[in-house]
């Protein structure tokens, strides 16, 4: 009984050892041969996957990969593999450069998306078209009609309109929206051009014109 | 010592007004043409009117607006002086009565005609800032009857005074100067068959 214990205690007392041995190792930074070996396939795997283009990791998760393979130093033992991560470095350089081509065409394509979300809130038909329609319109009715529509522009029958009669900040009266459309019905003339346009939600708030030379 | 007084009275009188005139600058010639183009362009403006009010196509709606319109370029009071040549009198109404009485006119069909709007007396600077002048219009005014004959027909020259003063005003919390054109009476100067 007492040698079948200290038989236990020995095996127990090796296999502590051997253990410990190898958890030292480890911690050192030295690798085993089976580790190397490991690491070897592995790396192996992983480049022919990046160089074949076969794997789904994106371009910096292939960096990444890229990068720890790169830790260890393969020159010595395996230089084919040295030449792997060379080529797999190309594939993910260039996988990055398509990454931020399609991110430039992502950026210019909301960018004109935005600007034709814009387009769409402004006025159909510009006000200046409104203006000469008006002042050509071929009777008061027809005139009256596209007044209607015109005024559908502006949040308010009653937005301001200022009137600019040269470029040193000269005014006419102020007058209001509807009484100026009115005023091109009347005088069958649209003598002033948009020089600004304030908008709010879409419509217009104030208008600011300059009369034509 | 009644020359010494008068001497500072005039002195003072001079200087005070000198100061008034000297609160705004100058207007640069190019402006000072923009104003007479407007001012002008007021006239202009106000001869359609009278045509639109004076039509018997016009509906009465659109007369009575546009009546509003031609109001509010005249200054309050302004008065139109209006002639025949049956009369040689010169009647002066207000201008909505001038207007409200060319919309009932007893004839079937009107022509009213504006020409040579041109100044006879240029926008002048006055003490106070405002600029006035004097333009003068040829009228020709031409009534039918229900034949389409040529019953009554008359050219008249008329002179209108305009005042023109900056004023401001507060818009979308911005204050803005303008030129604000007032037109005085319209006195007749001649009337004449052509």
């Amino acid at each position: 009984m007492k040698k079948t214990v200290k038989n236990i205690l020995v095996i127990a007392m090796v296999t502590l050892v051997t253990l410990v041995g190898v958890t030292s190792c480890k911690s050192s930074g030295k690798m085993t041969k089976k580790e190397y070996k490991a690491r070897v396939e592995q790396a192996m795997t992983d480049l022919t996957a990046i160089i074949d283009g076969t794997t789904e990791w994106s371009c910096d998760e292939q960096q990444a990969r890229l990068d720890k393979i790169k830790e260890v130093d393969f020159s010595k033992k395996n230089p084919e593999i040295v030449e792997m991560i060379d080529r797999a470095q190309s594939v993910v350089t260039a996988c990055k450069e398509e990454m931020a081509r399609i991110a430039e065409e992502q950026r210019i394509a909301e960018e004109r998306r935005l600007r034709e979300m814009e387009e769409m809130n402004k006025p159909k038909t510009s006000i200046d078209e409104y203006l000469n329609r008006i002042a050509g319109a071929r009777d008061v009715n027809a005139a009256n009609s596209l007044i209607r529509e015109a005024l559908g522009l502006f949040s308010s029958p009653d937005v301001p309109v200022l009137i600019l009669i040269n470029k040193y900040g000269d005014y006419d009266r102020p007058t209001t929206a509807e009484q100026y459309l009115n005023y091109v019905k009347d005088q069958k003339k649209a003598g002033a051009k948009v020089n600004n346009i304030k908008m709010e939600n879409g419509k217009i708030t104030e208008l600011e014109l300059i009369i034509k030379k | 010592m009644k020359k010494i007084l008068f001497a500072l009275a005039f002195a003072f009188f001079a200087m005070t007004g000198y100061q008034s005139f000297a609160q705004e600058p100058e207007l640069s010639p190019e402006r000072k043409h923009d104003i007479d183009s407007l001012a002008l362009e007021k006239v202009r403006d106000l001869s359609k009117y009278v045509k639109i009010v004076g039509s018997k196509d016009t509906p009465w709606s659109e007369a009575n607006r546009v009546i509003d319109r031609a109001e509010e370029l005249f200054a309050p009071d302004a008065e139109i002086g209006v002639s025949s040549l049956a009369k040689t009198k010169i009647e002066y109404y207000k201008v909505r009565q001038y207007l409200e009485r060319l919309m009932r006119l007893n004839y079937d069909r009107v022509e009213i005609d504006w020409y040579k709007i041109q100044y006879v007396s240029d926008l002048q600077r006055q003490p106070d800032g405002t600029y006035v002048g004097v333009i003068t219009v040829f009228q020709t005014f031409k009534g039918y009857d229900a034949e389409g004959r040529l019953v009554y027909q008359d050219t008249t020259k008329k002179d209108i005074t305009v005042y023109v003063k900056r004023k401001e005003t507060q818009i979308g919390g911005r204050l803005i100067g303008f030129w604000d054109v007032m037109l005085g009476d319209m006195r007749v100067k001649e009337t004449a068959l052509k």
